[in-house]
This record gives structure tokens, C-alpha cells and sequence, in this order.
């Protein structure tokens, strides 16, 4: 449904976006996961057409992206509606942009999104999370075939993200292609499809499960420790350490396949003065994500 | 505290490079040229005469006149094209003399002369009355001895001739007929340039803009829609503007309903489209207003609203006739005050017309290049 080819965006001295090349298939969710600055809204602007690409080509439904438009809504990272028009005039705007007058289908869209009791409230004047609801309707006044959100629930609380995410799920059953960017963990897993990008390439892609073995055959222990600046300082400079990551009081560490246990657990024990023991974890995206975004390359 | 806020100000405004390049180098640009340009000296002012007598004396006077290079003298075919040279604007004066000026000189009859002034702008018919008395200084009338054949002597008349002035258009030299047609035009261009002058930097700083890109809609119906409101509300706002100047001030009704109607469709659609190629050039709302500060001050300057182009250095002339407001001003003065022919007024409308095709393709050649 949505296909970029070697999608290149420099800006004067840095390339923002390095040959992204992706593939999404119908109905599925997918998600751009990297963190900030690695190139994400770059590439969601240039799939919806609003910035151009200085190389490779995007399509969308089989037409380029220009052709394609009636056929995807975009709901950008901040708040992007008239706040001076009301709710309904904001989402009537939208849909007569795209010859859409059907009133009746209009209201359905707000009743399902909890808007209906806003129709005459100014835009502006409206909840981050409610702006975040009529951001994502007057997206979908269309009906398109496939939709980009831009963080479509950073900033937002847990509540509210997870009944919008039950939406999503929805709207891929319904059959629409979503094209999602974020940074949130919690949020990655709950994609079909997973691209890790960072510095504007692409570094790993798949479905969760496979993403987290991007990490490679590099190990993860955790134990019971609390912070100490000393430790991780220490823990750094120990050969063979790739990410040292706190957790509240859970200590996780990623290191290369060599590095032995007993060394690591002696090492803890010198500083923290307790006996230590590591047990072997599953990585979590979010080793994967922060090893991922590390300077020094992960080595498989 | 106070310090941190205006050291924060401070940094902001460095953080804007073109602003600080408008706030600075415009000034310093607009001040060199109102120095060069702005002298009030009229110079070459045009004078269309009709010399019926074509004598020794009577090219005493043109010479006169032409010598001070004040005046450009030029011929026309009798005394009724005087006033239609005038009345078109191809001359700002005239002068009339009569094919019996020499006999009735030489008979010591004094003759009448008729020097035409222009009268829609007071301050030029003031100096031109006051430069025309270099055609009757004692220059002009020492030469003017003749023989007198009865008395076989020679003489020289103590006031050979009597120049007669004739002011053409309002005639009272009323100040605010000069000014009101021209000021309705400035409060239109501030109107209209602020007006559109942010329309779309507001969308582009508050995001709606990406949002209308992702929209099918094309780049020439975004312009076209941003336009066609503007230009409905500024040209109701020129007819609210220009029914209050006839009823507080007794504006004269134009020649033509129509040609000012006319006039005001085309010159609304020009201020609104150069409003909205600032918009499109400007990334904040800031930059738009400065630019828009930067094209209303040389307007009225340089356009002969408030001095008139004669007296605007050759060298500055060129600017002058790329302000639109200057085609404004000569047509709205013809319309309402001197009832000019259409036909006269051709170049001027045609002028206002190429600005409205110039500016909207740039807006949209702009808009295409931007995103």
C-alpha cells in the first residue's frame, strides 16, 4: 500500500533522510520507530507529499504520492486545525476540501470520537487530548485509504492513548493502512510492522519479535540494584559493556557475547559492596532501541 | 530580571537574520534614495504651446521659458489642445498665444498671452505660476523695442504684454482634492497588504498550511481562494472609504462610474496579490509587516501623491513607474478631477493590469518553489 524507494532529503550540509527504502502492506499498522531527529517526520512528510524528496520515489496505492492524495489523510505531530473555526467547522472544511459534504456521515465521525458534544466549541479552545480526537477526524472525513500520524499520542495520557490505539486496531480491521512514527517502547510493540531508523537510515526492520533480535548475539543481564552514579560510570568503561540502562531499581546491562558473567557480577560486587547476581533477560525494545541509537554500532 | 527579559529579546531578534536585515538595511536603502530623490525642485516640467504668432517676439517668451529649464516647451495645433494635453497629463501646463500678438505689440496695444497651469496638485501650480514670470522678466521684455514709424524713433514698452493666467482643474486649488483621491488609495494598500500580507506566513507559524498541503487541492486554487475574499472586502472598503470622502468633503463625482469602478476592481487585485507574495515570502508574521512598512513609505513618496514626479530626479524616475500607486494616482486625479478620456488613461490601467499578472505568477511560481 505504501512503498518508498531509496527516499533521500538533504538539508544544505546534512542528509536527513539517508535511502530510506519501505514497504507496507494493507490493513497493517505500521510503525517509524527511532528517536528524536532521526529523520521520522522528514520521511512522513515526504510520503504525504508537503516536502519533496531530493532522491528515490514514494508511492502510495500504486500512484505517486501527488496522484494519490484522496486516498491518505496526515495527521501531523502538533496541533494543526484552525483554532479561531469551531469543531465542525474545522472538520467541514476538511471534508470539502476533498468534495465530501455528506453531513450525516460527518457527525457519525465526530459521535465516534466523543467530539459530538464539541461540534460548536472552538478548536482552539478544546483539550490537547480532544485536539489529538479532531486532528484524527478531520483525517479521516474522507475516508482514505491509508493514514500517517506524525506521534499521534505523545503528550497524551495513558488513558486517552489507549483508547485511541483501540482505535487504530480498528481502523487496520476496517481495513485502512496506518503509518505511525514514534519513540514510545510501549507504543512500537503494538505495531504490526516495525522500521528502526536512526540518522536517517534505516537500521533495522521487521515485526517486534524480529526487532529485538537486531541487538544480535550480544547478551542481557539484569539485577536488583539501585542507581549509583559510580557504578555506572564504572560499568561504561568495562570492556566489552555496549548499553547500561536503569530501570527504578532494575539494573540492565547489553554486552558483547564475550564478556564473562562472573567478571560483570565481581566488577558490581567491588562497588556496591553486596554480593551480586546477573540473570540472563530477554532483550526489550527498548535495549534495542537505545543500542540501536548508540554512536558505536552494535556488532553482530 | 529586567535584565534576562531584554538580553532574551535581544537574542530572539538575532535569531532572525532577515528581520534585522529589514530593520536595518531598508531604512538605510529608503533614506539614500528619498535623498536623491526627494528635492522638490520640479524640474523639465512639460508645457504644451500654441504659438499662433510665430514672430521675433513671441520666441522671446518661449525662449524665456525654455532657458530656465524649468519649463520643457512643446507644440500643439491650436488653443484647444492645450487643455487636452493638460487634461490627458502628457503636460502639467500650456500657453496660448495669439496670431496677433506681434501686430498688436508693435501697435503698443499690450497683448494678451493665456499661461495654463494644471491645478489638481496646488503645490506644483504654485511653483509653476511663480517659474512662469520668467517669460515676462526684463530679460524677456528688454528685447521687445520696436520702431515706431509715425514717430521714427524707437521704442521700448514698459509692459510690452499681459500674461494672463488660466488655472485649469480645480481652479480653487483645493488641497484636499488633491489629496483624498490618493489617500483613499494609500488606506486601501495598507488595508490590503496587511490583510494578506500574513495570510499564509499565519497558516505557515501556526502549521495549517502542511495540514492543506496534504489536501488534494492545487496550488493555484489555494491562491485563488486566498485572493477573491480579499479583493471583495478591500473594494467594498474603497467604495465605503471614497462615499465618505463625497459626503464629508464634497469630493467631485468621477467621468466615468464605470472607469472607477474599474479602477478600483484592478487596483484592489494588485495590493492584494502583492500582500500575499509578502506572505509568501515571509516566514513570520513579523518579516510580512516590515516588508509591507517598506512598500507603503517609497509609495507615497515617489509617487507623485504627495510630490509631484517632476520632481523626482531621471535617475529616481524608474522606481516611480515600478510603484503601482503612481498609476493609481494619475488615474484617480484624472477621474475625479480633470474628467481625463479613457483613452488617456489606457497606458495607466494597462500598467495596474500587468501588476496583478506580475505579482500573482510570482506568488504562485513562489509558492510552487517553497514547498
Amino acid at each position: 500500500m505504501i512503498q518508498a524507494t531509496n527516499l533521500t532529503k538533504r538539508f544544505k550540509d546534512h542528509t536527513a533522510v539517508d535511502g530510506v527504502t519501505l514497504n507496507v502492506d494493507k490493513g497493517q499498522i505500521f510503525g517509524l520507530l527511532g528517536p528524536n531527529a532521526a529523520g521520522k517526520t522528514t520521511v512522513i512528510r515526504m510520503l504525504c507529499g508537503i516536502i519533496e524528496s531530493d532522491e528515490g520515489e514514494a508511492r502510495i496505492n500504486g500512484m505517486s504520492v501527488q496522484q494519490a492524495k484522496a486516498d491518505f489523510g496526515y495527521v501531523a505531530q502538533h496541533f494543526s486545525l484552525y483554532e479561531e473555526l469551531s469543531v465542525w467547522e474545522n472538520l467541514e472544511f476538511y471534508a470539502h476540501m476533498y468534495n465530501i459534504s455528506d453531513e450525516k456521515r460527518l457527525s457519525s465521525l465526530l459521535d465516534r470520537y466523543d467530539l459530538a458534544a464539541f461540534k460548536n466549541q472552538l478548536a482552539g479552545l478544546l483539550s490537547g487530548g480532544y485536539q489529538r480526537r479532531l486532528g484524527l477526524v478531520c483525517a479521516l472525513a474522507h475516508d482514505p485509504k491509508v493514514l500517517f500520524l506524525d506521534e499521534p499520542t505523545a503528550g497524551i495520557d495513558p488513558v486517552t492513548r489507549k483508547l485511541l490505539w483501540d482505535d487504530f486496531y480498528r481502523l487496520s480491521a476496517e481495513g485502512k493502512t496506518l503509518f505511525i512514527t514514534t519513540h514510545y517502547m510501549e507504543e512500537a510493540q503494538r505495531c504490526h510492522q516495525l522500521a528502526f531508523i536512526s540518522s536517517g537510515r534505516i537500521v533495522a526492520e521487521g515485526s517486534p519479535v524480529t526487532i529485538k533480535q537486531a541487538i544480535g548475539n550480544a547478551k542481557v543481564y539484569s539485577a536488583d540494584i539501585s542507581y549509583l552514579p559510580e557504578l555506572q560510570s564504572t560499568l561504561l568503561n568495562t570492556a566489552g559493556m555496549i548499553l547500561v540502562n536503569q530501570f527504578g531499581n532494575e539494573l540492565r546491562l547489553v554486552v558483547t557475547p564475550e564478556t564473562r558473567k562472573s567478571d560483570l557480577e565481581s566488577t558490581i560486587g567491588a562497588i556496591t559492596g553486596k554480593p551480586c547476581t546477573l540473570t540472563i533477560s530477554e532483550p526489550n525494545l527498548e535495549d534495542v532501541f537505545i543500542a540501536l541509537t548508540q554512536k558505536s554500532p552494535v556488532k553482530h | 530580571m529586567i535584565t534576562a527579559i531584554i538580553k532574551k529579546e535581544i537574542l530572539q531578534l538575532r535569531r532572525d537574520p532577515r528581520l534585522i536585515g529589514l530593520i536595518v538595511v531598508m531604512p538605510l536603502a529608503l533614506l539614500i534614495l528619498f535623498g536623491v530623490a526627494l528635492k522638490l525642485e520640479p524640474q523639465n516640467v512639460k508645457m504644451a504651446v500654441f504659438d499662433g504668432d510665430s514672430s521675433y517676439f513671441s520666441n522671446l517668451i518661449k525662449t524665456g521659458l525654455w532657458s530656465d529649464g524649468y519649463f520643457e516647451l512643446y507644440s500643439v495645433n491650436d488653443k484647444q489642445q492645450i487643455v487636452e494635453e493638460i487634461r490627458s497629463g502628457r503636460a502639467k501646463s500650456g500657453l496660448f498665444i495669439g496670431k496677433d500678438f506681434s501686430s498688436l505689440l508693435t501697435e503698443n496695444k499690450q497683448p494678451h498671452i493665456t499661461f495654463y497651469v494644471d491645478g489638481t496638485m496646488p503645490s506644483l501650480t504654485t511653483a509653476m505660476k511663480y517659474n512662469s514670470n520668467s517669460a515676462t522678466d526684463q530679460s524677456v521684455t528688454n528685447d521687445m523695442y520696436f520702431l515706431d514709424e509715425n514717430a521714427g524713433t524707437v521704442v521700448i514698452a514698459q509692459d510690452p504684454f499681459i500674461m494672463d493666467t488660466e488655472i485649469l482643474f480645480n481652479p480653487d486649488e483645493k488641497e484636499t482634492w488633491f489629496f483624498l483621491p490618493g489617500v483613499i488609495g494609500v488606506l486601501i494598500m495598507q488595508i490590503a497588504l496587511i490583510l494578506t500580507g500574513i495570510s499564509v506566513v499565519r497558516e505557515r507559524e501556526k502549521r495549517t498550511l502542511e495540514q492543506l498541503l496534504v489536501t488534494p487541492m492545487s496550488k493555484t486554487t489555494f491562491i485563488a481562494g486566498k485572493l477573491l475574499p480579499y479583493i471583495f472586502i478591500a473594494l467594498i472598503d474603497f467604495y465605503f472609504i471614497l462615499a465618505a470622502g463625497w459626503v464629508l468633503f464634497d469630493l467631485p463625482q468621477p467621468s466615468s462610474h464605470l472607469l472607477l469602478f474599474l479602477l478600483a476592481i484592478i487596483y484592489v487585485a494588485v495590493m492584494i496579490s502583492l500582500g500575499l507574495l509578502i506572505s509568501l515570502i515571509s516566514r513570520t508574521q513579523q518579516q510580512a509587516m516590515f516588508l509591507a512598512i517598506f512598500i507603503i513609505v517609497p509609495s507615497i513618496l515617489l509617487s507623485g501623491f504627495i510630490f509631484p514626479l517632476e520632481a523626482i530626479p531621471d535617475s529616481v524616475r524608474p522606481i516611480s513607474y515600478a510603484i503601482p500607486f503612481t498609476y493609481f494616482v494619475d488615474i484617480i486625479r484624472g477621474l475625479l478631477i480633470k474628467q481625463t478620456q479613457f483613452t488617456d488613461l489606457l497606458t495607466a490601467y494597462a500598467s495596474l493590469l500587468f501588476f496583478v499578472f506580475l505579482f500573482i505568477t510570482a506568488s504562485i511560481i513562489k509558492f510552487r518553489k517553497t514547498i
